[in-house]
């Protein structure tokens, strides 16, 4: 055999080279989050299914029941839209299982060891929550739009945009923390319906907040699911979502009610997202 | 620089080596200058490096050594040495509790992402996605310790050439064997032209035909690359076949440092071993004939002696003179486990722990 030297390394030592590496570290990261979640489509379908069941039968079906033949289609509309409350918590949160197994049997600690930011880590994996997230939620107002919920198209839809994107990062920032704490993946599995599904019931997803009782639509106006449902509202339809916006804020103006709800899902967003990188980077170097 | 001002501290637990003028120390001191350790210069230098962790568990407690660039140094030891958690900081991925090291200069709590961007790590157990190709596994490191495009393909195409994994890469790593997905790690661990390479017990759980095909992979990789390679085993067979020196490490200190050459030298020619009911009698029969009481090591019914003053046949004759009841007796040469065992007073492995 030739013995052919290997040239020496084209290390990326501080500035340029390594500015330019850590900026490609997050996509290269979301990239293989997604080859490893393509290779497991159970994964991608198991948190779509539920909302999809609950906006395709559920909905109509609740809306037949309870509301008048005027109201039909605005009941049907405003649960579709409510589906959103929980395709959001539960895909970021199934799609958090992934960050255990990589701790369990996967490749976390040559990721540990890589030349990157510890928040290189978790903003890639966050990226890849989002795309499957955004792609999620296309199929499910799809489907609901033929199953004949009623959106009005405006540049209000910005606002549901939005607001889903940073809800999005807010969840998945929850399902970083956890985990990056929970021991197991039993434990963590174990979280999902408490963090995923609870807080739907409080939020205005059903009814009104103003339909609960005065202590409890003071918990809902402190969740983050409230506002963003509100918002989801106020993008795809704008006067059910004025309303949700009122029923929390009591304000006249709609618009600084809606960046006051948006302001403060951005700050729970914020604070969950500096939580995840902190604890995954204390975790990193034990 | 800092770390390596101010007197250089005794490494080691000095050994009885007869032939050895030049001390432990010496390998990593400027000649020119004594007092002056060459460690910055060094691939890997670590200096009274401690880890306590939460419990008050101490697993290492103050280690210090240097490694040369292109050395293959080993860390061995019984499992619960310390050797996982030493390398665990030398790649950052480990706090120290105090003490210090640099890889290629960099601080690896000042600096850690430089000194992960001139090392690599193959981990004790398996650390890849299964779910994946090999390539896809490899092409992951080559993006993350950002090696240029043409520069990796082409490494990527020599290196798994020579280990003998082209075949298999577009498949998922989970059919791999253990000895496959072992190569394809230390592949991908040198994809990014290390300075330094970290091997954790690298011959683990494979059958005898892989360990020793993984022994030639090393071999060839390091001659090819001159990687620095800092390697952890308890099987000395292994630590006798790819290190330059060895630091024998025993509950977190290490308590001897030279090269197994060396190291074997420190125990005399010869070796005794005994079985024998009475080794009480045989240990003082030996004394009484100027054997040392340190090279001396009785465990369970089987003494084991190194051989200075006296040599194997002399030996036999003075036991049988002083009627020591001897079921088997022989004297060999000495192996690392000679070594190992005069020096903690226990075999390195239990015999379940033998590798086949
Ligand atoms: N994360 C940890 N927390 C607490 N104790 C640990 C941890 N990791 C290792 N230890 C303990 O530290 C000691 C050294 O372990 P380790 O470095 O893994 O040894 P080796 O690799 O030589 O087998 C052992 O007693 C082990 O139980
Ligand atoms: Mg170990």
């Amino acid at each position: 055999m030739t013995v052919t030297a290997i040239p020496a390394p084209i290390l990326g030592k501080r500035g340029e080279k390594s500015r330019t590496k850590e900026v490609r570290a997050a996509p290269t990261l979301a990239m293989r989050r997604l080859a490893l979640s393509v290779r497991n489509p159970r994964a991608l379908v198991l948190p779509v299914m539920n909302p999809v069941l609950f906006a395709l039968v559920i909905a109509p079906a609740l809306a037949n029941t309870v509301a008048g033949p005027a109201q039909q289609t605005t009941y049907m509309t405003f649960l579709a839209l409510a589906t959103m409350g929980l395709l959001i918590p539960l895909n970021s949160l199934f799609f958090g299982i992934g960050v255990v197994v990589d701790r369990q049997q996967g490749a976390m600690r040559e990721l540990l060891v890589a030349p990157i930011r510890r928040s290189s880590i978790v903003l890639g994996n966050m990226m890849a929550a989002i795309a499957i997230t955004s792609l999620q939620t296309v199929v499910l107002i799809g489907l609901s739009v033929a199953r004949g919920a009623d959106y009005v198209t405006s540049t209000h839809v910005l606002w549901f945009v939005g607001a889903t994107l940073v809800y999005t990062v807010l969840m998945y920032s929850v399902a970083e923390v956890l985990a990056t704490r929970l021991p197991t993946a039993e434990a963590y599995t174990a979280a999902i319906p408490v963090v995923a599904i609870v807080p739907f019931f409080f939020a205005g997803s059903l009814f009104p907040i103003t339909a609960l009782p005065g202590w409890l639509s003071a918990i809902a106006k402190a969740l983050p699911l409230t506002h963003a449902l509100a918002l989801f509202r106020y993008g795809l339809t704008p006067s059910s979502g004025v309303r949700a916006l009122h029923n929390i804020w009591g304000m006249t103006n709609v618009t600084a009610m809606a960046v006051l709800s948006a302001a403060v899902i951005a700050a729970y967003a914020l604070l969950a997202f500096v939580a995840a990188v902190r604890l995954f980077t204390k975790a990193g170097t034990s | 620089m800092s770390l390596f001002a101010g007197p250089v501290r005794p490494l080691t637990r000095e050994l009885n080596v007869t032939n050895n003028e030049e001390k432990i120390n010496d390998r990593i001191t400027d000649p020119h200058d004594p007092g002056r350790m060459t460690g910055a210069a060094a691939a890997v230098a670590a200096e009274e490096l401690a880890k306590i962790y939460p419990g008050d568990i101490h697993a290492v407690k103050g280690i210090s050594f240097a490694v040369e660039a292109g050395e293959a140094f080993g860390l061995l030891g019984p499992n619960g040495a310390g050797k996982t958690t030493t390398i665990g900081m030398l790649n950052t991925t480990v706090k120290p509790s105090s003490g210090r090291a640099l890889l290629a200069g960099r601080d690896v709590t000042r600096d850690p992402i430089g000194a992960r961007s001139v090392s690599s790590v193959v981990f004790q157990d398996a650390v890849v996605d299964r779910p994946l190709t090999g390539r896809q596994n490899l092409e992951l490191h080559l993006k993350l310790w950002g090696v240029d495009t043409s520069v990796g393909r082409r490494r990527l195409a020599e290196l798994t050439g020579t280990v003998g994994i082209s075949d298999i890469l577009d498949r998922p790593v989970a059919t791999y064997s253990g000895g496959q997905r072992r190569r394809t790690e230390i592949v991908r661990a040198l994809l990014s032209g290390p300075e330094v390479l970290f091997l954790d017990e690298p011959t683990v759980g494979l059958d005898t035909r892989s360990r020793h095909d993984l022994f030639d992979v090393i071999g060839t990789l390091r001659e090819r690359t001159g990687v620095t390679i800092i390697i952890t085993t308890h099987y000395l067979d292994e630590a006798e076949r790819l290190c330059d020196r060895l630091a024998i490490i025993q509950s977190g200190t290490i308590v001897a440092c030279d090269s197994p050459a060396r190291l074997l030298a420190s125990i005399g020619p010869e070796v005794l071993e005994l079985r024998t009911d009475d080794a009480a009698k045989a240990a003082a029969v030996l004394r009484a004939n100027g054997v040392e009481p340190d090279d001396v090591v009785v465990i369970g019914q089987t003494l084991t002696a190194s051989l200075r003053a006296i040599n194997g046949a002399r030996a036999l004759e003075l036991l049988e003179d002083g009627n020591v009841p001897a079921r088997s007796a022989t004297a060999r040469h000495p192996n690392l486990d000679d070594v190992y065992l005069r020096l903690t007073g226990g075999p390195i492995l239990s015999p379940a722990d033998r590798p086949e």
